[in-house]
């Protein structure tokens, strides 16, 4: 194969337009946030003052405006993946049980309907949940009332609010992690069951013994990009619950939004960006160093 | 036995999808409602009055102020145009990276794209947000479609087809005298049909889907996305309009609904085969 300079060239040539979006909408923006988080970056001002890294000191100074919007919201979040991740891991693993214990002929229907609301864009999910929620007329509230039960404050009130929040998300997002799980069950070889059944093995212990340890790694999978996913929450509470009741449901990227677009302070909204974003890192390098081990 | 296991687990397949369907069907349901009705309390999933004047009033721009065919036109044409530039550019530093063992620096780039996989949005959206601002280009067309382009999932996707791509056509047609272009265009694209629809129906989902990028880079209602344009009446005046909302909320979802459902499958292999989101 000739590699002349003109070939090197051509070759290239197919990679430019992709570097160049890759480069001006990924790595500049990478390079420019921690530029702004360095300097005293008001969004409507022109003069930018460099501070060094007086911004990262002042979230880890306790007891300061900054600290206090930085560690409250991850709290918050921490809180919210606390109370989501291990239901969509759940409930995400019976259901495609659930799917295929079904009859053949129906089983790709109910994927289907499982999987719908994936489809759905955050803000559409969200609107549609504010309505089924609502403490007058929402829908929640309504079946209940047949059952003689007092409308529940579902959007203004601790707990409701975080089983609103839970729920809208289980709603939005538990169909990915069934297809994930449902491709995983499908792997395990047949036999295996067969050999367990002539064993005199029930299903419980055939679950136990065989699936679980076959799936694990797929489970650790879903268990990251869940925990991930659950770590960027925005839609819901921004548009379910407003942060609210006070600020008990107001995650950490509500605050970081809040400070750049509403107190105009792109610096230190920056600086708690980029440490957000070094936390879901960490949990992403954490599964690329498992995932890594498990091929060894 | 067996059957009566089957009866079971049918029921309550039948309830856990009552629990992802409801929403959706009472989300229609409300749709046909007017605001008297939609706020009454009652459980009827058939309107007493049925009524098409939530969809009339939005699509005619009776509803205050509210330009939803202007909002859903930009929406499917931020998407379209997205879906295109990331179908042509992915492709072809894929085939580059793939096929053409003489393209500089290309293991580096290989790990760096993969690499940027890793990178979460919270980590670009505010500088990125800045760098439109100093270009002049908030509140553009540039700033909806362009961002969605750096993604290195389609480049990742397409990398991993194209390696396993039998290499003796393409030989045999260099040997011909074609050129790359002509080898890329003419034998790499026409094989990659499927993986390129699926590719397509994953990056149109996301762009149309996406609503805080949107929400906060267009400043005038005219250039507003269908999911950004709900997400401000949803805070705004429209909170106990939901006969009108939900109005919305149909016709924004039916596009990506429809594609969804036709396009599920690949859909699903893309998912489970990349092992990525």
């Amino acid at each position: 194969m000739k590699t002349s300079l003109y070939s090197r060239f051509t070759s290239s040539l197919f990679v430019l337009p992709y570097l160049l979006c890759f480069v001006s909408f990924l790595l500049i923006p990478i390079v420019y946030g921690f530029y702004i988080s360095l300097h005293d970056f008001e969004l409507l001002s022109d003069k930018h003052k460099y501070v060094g890294f007086d911004n990262y000191i002042k979230i880890f100074t306790p007891d300061t405006y900054l600290s206090d919007l930085f560690f409250k919201g991850l709290w918050i979040t921490i809180q919210f993946v606390i109370y989501s991740v291990p239901l969509l891991i759940i409930i995400g693993l019976l259901l495609a049980l659930l799917v295929n214990q079904l009859p053949g002929r129906i089983r790709g229907l109910f994927r289907t309907f499982f999987f719908l609301p994936y489809a759905i864009s955050a803000s559409v999910m969200a609107v549609i949940w504010l309505m089924m929620f609502d403490t007058n007329a929402g829908f929640i509230n309504s079946m209940l009332a047949k059952f003689s039960v007092m409308p529940v404050p579902w959007l203004t009130d601790i707990p409701a609010a975080w089983v609103a929040l839970v729920t809208t998300t289980l709603w939005w997002t538990i169909g990915f992690n069934m297809v994930i799980f449902v491709n995983a069950l499908n792997q395990v070889p047949e036999d295996f069951y067969e050999a367990a059944s002539m064993d005199g093995a029930n299903a419980w212990q055939k679950f136990i013994g065989i699936t679980l340890p076959i799936i694990k790694p797929v489970m650790l999978f879903v268990m990251i990009t869940s925990t991930i996913a659950s770590f960027n929450i925005y839609a819901q509470p921004f548009l379910l619950t407003r942060g609210g009741p006070g600020s008990s449901t107001k995650v950490l990227l509500m605050n970081i939004l809040d400070e750049a677009f509403k107190n105009k302070e792109i610096g230190t909204a920056s600086a708690m960006a980029i440490l957000m974003a070094i936390m879901i890192m960490i949990i992403s390098v954490i599964q690329y160093r498992l995932a890594y081990a498990r091929k060894e | 036995m067996r059957r009566m296991q089957t009866t079971i687990y049918v029921s309550i397949a039948v309830l856990v999808a009552a629990f992802f369907l409801l929403p959706l069907i009472w989300m229609i349901s409300t749709s046909l409602k007017n605001d008297f009705e939609a706020l009454s309390g009652q459980m009827n999933f058939i309107p007493n009055k049925p009524t098409l004047d939530n969809y009339i009033q939005g699509l005619t721009g009776g509803l205050m102020n509210v330009p939803i065919g202007r909002w859903i036109t930009n929406s499917l044409s931020v998407a379209v145009a997205s879906t295109g530039l990331i179908l042509l550019f992915s492709s072809m530093a894929a085939y580059a990276l793939a096929r053409l063992p003489d393209l500089p620096l290309r293991k580096s780039m290989i790990s760096v794209f993969i690499a940027s996989l890793m990178i979460p949005g919270v980590l670009t959206f505010l500088p990125m947000y800045m760098e439109f601002n100093a270009l002049g280009l908030i509140n553009t067309y540039y700033a909806l479609t362009l961002p969605y382009t750096a993604g290195a999932f389609g480049v990742f996707l397409l990398f991993q087809f194209f390696t396993s791509f039998p290499k003796e056509i393409e030989e045999a047609a260099r040997i011909d005298g074609a050129n790359k272009w002509q080898v890329y265009s003419r034998i790499v694209l026409p094989s990659s049909v499927s993986i390129m629809v699926t590719l397509g129906i994953f990056s149109f989902m996301a762009v149309y889907n996406d609503f805080v990028w949107p929400l906060y880079v267009t400043t005038s209602p005219e250039m507003r996305t269908i999911t950004a344009g709900i997400a401000i009446m949803a805070q705004g005046s429209f909170t106990q309009s939901y006969g009108k909302l939900m109005a919305m909320t149909t016709i924004a979802t039916l596009p990506v609904l429809i594609i969804f459902i036709i396009g599920q499958r690949s859909f699903v292999k893309a998912i489970t085969q990349s092992g990525i989101k």
